[in-house]
């Protein structure tokens, strides 16, 4: 008896409770309703979709109606992201050296994040209509200010004593870079490039929903036409297991990494972040965003 | 030799009073931000007169989009808009969006309080809360639609679980804070489990509680008016939609306008006269807290 007690409540057991149970009910809640559908439905629905060939060429492992969407909705959001970085690392550490800059783009900033991405999506398709050009734009859009912050934030805290210091006595660019700057600002810029990173996903699936002929986006409202639910929450699933594969295998740990130095990171992970609200300056307000 | 004291003179002040140059400052900043608002602008006008369509307008003024706006305060009869149209649906999606955090502040509490008390129930919900907090906004916006279908109710429950894990990661750090000693002593002292929980640990959370809320509401806000959008029926959402529906770029952009008017009115008007009243306590103490 007792060990099953300590078998059924050790921490993986308790992960891999919930999951099933979550997945049962879910089962169950879409066996009971006509709307909802069920999970066997969906990676059915995946599965076919998997097996689809891509509008008349002949089937392949890149040409079929799965990987086409995904991959180029992928694309799109990876052209954006790098906009992002290059411009938003250039306007943050601007503003955070020139006050002059800072003045002037500190409200535009706020605006841009307080501005919400599917008003962008609509512009945009109105726009640019059609093609590559919608989704790029509003995921650039809605990644740039959450990053700009981030990044100000990061040349902020910058110990202006070192800098000083550092030039007074003759050190190296070098040095400076790899022992100074990089050190205090690879936290900011890594957590502001992660949640630009979802931002920007969200915004570009969101573009493709509102009107294009490709990507993850598209496929799901064209499924949502047809009134095929399964559909629908197939493709919802597929966007929401990219951002969590990428946010698990990719950003978190360069977050991670990002700030070994200062060793503060324990526990429920993101839980550390919201105890940083607590004490929030005046452009962290409306930091976070999902697009 | 005697110094008269009448003569001693206080050391003289600097010659920079400090609170004179930081007003200096603050009105050189403001300087500059108009200046970038006039930026923006006159790039704005430009665009207006240089990229044209034939089929519909590209740009509007800047002008135009004013006399939307306006119309959509005082009304506008030739357009058919019915005065103080703007309040009637920001009031509709924020009602809707009301509802939603109630309902996630009534049930992230008790679980925040499980996660933060117990192991078992810390990783049993964990993967929950991790994955609510990292939906994107369009994949609440399909469920709503799926689950709820046209209707008002789809906004509101999507709301509620998108801002239901930052209440519970929240309470759930403020509750690993709890000060064992104190509740041992009311123990000791056989005070009701209910006093304990309203005077220990209550407090210990209330401040992460708040500001969660407080990070998650531009958020909700979001979100709520995107599942309007998808398929709602009355509020900021709808407006939207019709909007993009009949391809009219300045009331879409006049909608814009107002939605970032009211986000920023909320947070910075609202929010933080909420929150030094929450944390008076901290102010009364001297606590440089606020930092805004």
């Amino acid at each position: 008896m007792q060990r099953f007690k300590t078998f059924f409540f050790a921490d993986k057991m308790a992960r891999w409770t919930s999951r099933v149970l979550l997945l049962l009910f879910w089962q169950l809640g879409g066996n009971l309703s006509v709307r909802v559908p069920t999970p066997l439905g969906t990676l059915q629905f995946i599965g076919q979709e998997w097996s689809r060939a891509y509008e008349g060429a002949p089937w392949g492992v890149f040409n079929n109606e799965l990987s086409v969407n995904l991959i180029v909705t992928l694309a799109r959001a990876g052209v954006a992201l790098t906009l992002v970085v290059l411009v938003a690392l250039v306007v943050g550490y601007a503003m955070g050296q020139i006050w002059r800059i800072q003045a002037s783009f500190t409200d535009l900033v706020v605006v841009g994040i307080a501005l919400p991405a599917f008003i962008w999506a609509l512009l945009a398709v109105m726009w640019f209509g059609f093609g590559n050009i919608a989704p790029v734009f509003v995921g650039f859009v809605a990644g740039t200010p959450m990053l700009t912050v981030n990044v100000f934030q990061g040349s902020r805290a910058i110990p202006r004593e070192l800098r000083d210091m550092s030039e007074s006595y003759n050190v190296t660019f070098r040095h400076r870079f790899r022992h100074l700057v990089l050190p205090s600002m690879a936290g900011f810029v890594m957590a502001g490039f992660r949640v630009a990173a979802l931002a920007t996903w969200g915004a570009v699936t969101l573009v493709e929903w509102f009107g294009n002929n490709q990507g993850a986006g598209h496929r799901a409202h064209y499924w949502y036409d047809t009134s095929n639910f399964d559909g629908l929450m197939g493709w919802g699933l597929i966007i929401l297991a990219v951002v969590i594969t990428l946010d698990r295998a990719v950003l978190e740990p360069l977050v991670r990494k990002a700030r070994r130095w200062r060793g503060d990171i324990t526990g429920l992970g993101s839980a550390r972040e919201g105890k940083r609200t607590v004490e929030t300056s005046d452009l962290e307000l409306l930091e976070r965003d999902g697009g | 030799m005697t110094v008269d004291p009448a003569t001693v003179r206080e050391p003289a002040a600097p010659d920079v009073d400090v609170a004179q140059r930081a007003a200096s400052i603050r009105r050189k900043a403001a300087g500059y931000s108009l200046l970038g608002g006039l930026v923006f602008l006159a790039l704005w006008t430009i665009a207006h007169f240089y990229l044209r369509n034939e089929t519909f307008e590209y740009v509007p003024s800047p002008w135009e989009v004013f006399e939307r706006m306006w119309g959509l305060i005082f009304g506008n009869p030739e357009r058919n808009v019915a005065p103080g149209a703007v309040f009637v649906n920001f009031w509709e999606t924020l009602r809707k969006v009301l509802i939603g955090w109630s309902a996630a502040v009534a049930l992230g509490i008790p679980i925040g309080i499980l996660m933060g008390r117990y192991r078992y129930a810390r990783n049993f919900l964990f993967d929950f809360v991790y994955v609510a907090a990292n939906v994107p906004l369009i994949v609440y916006a399909v469920l709503a639609l799926i689950l709820f279908g046209v209707g008002d109710t789809g906004p509101a429950v999507v709301v509620a679980i998108q801002i239901l894990p930052f209440v519970a990661l929240n309470v759930a750090e403020g509750v690993e804070g709890v000060d064992r000693n104190l509740l041992a002593m009311s123990r000791a002292y056989k005070r009701p489990t209910n006093d304990a929980v309203r005077h220990i640990v209550f407090p210990s959370f209330h401040p992460y509680l708040f500001a969660g809320l407080r990070v998650s509401f531009a958020d909700s806000w979001k979100l709520g008016a995107l599942a309007e959008t998808f398929g709602g029926q009355t509020g900021v959402g709808v407006q939207i939609r019709k909007a993009f529906q009949l391809f009219a770029v300045a009331d879409l952009l006049a909608w814009m306008f107002f939605f970032v008017i009211f986000v920023l009115l909320i947070e910075r008007v609202v929010l933080m006269r909420l929150e030094r009243y929450v944390f008076r306590y901290r102010l009364r103490r001297g606590e440089d807290v606020l930092r805004f």
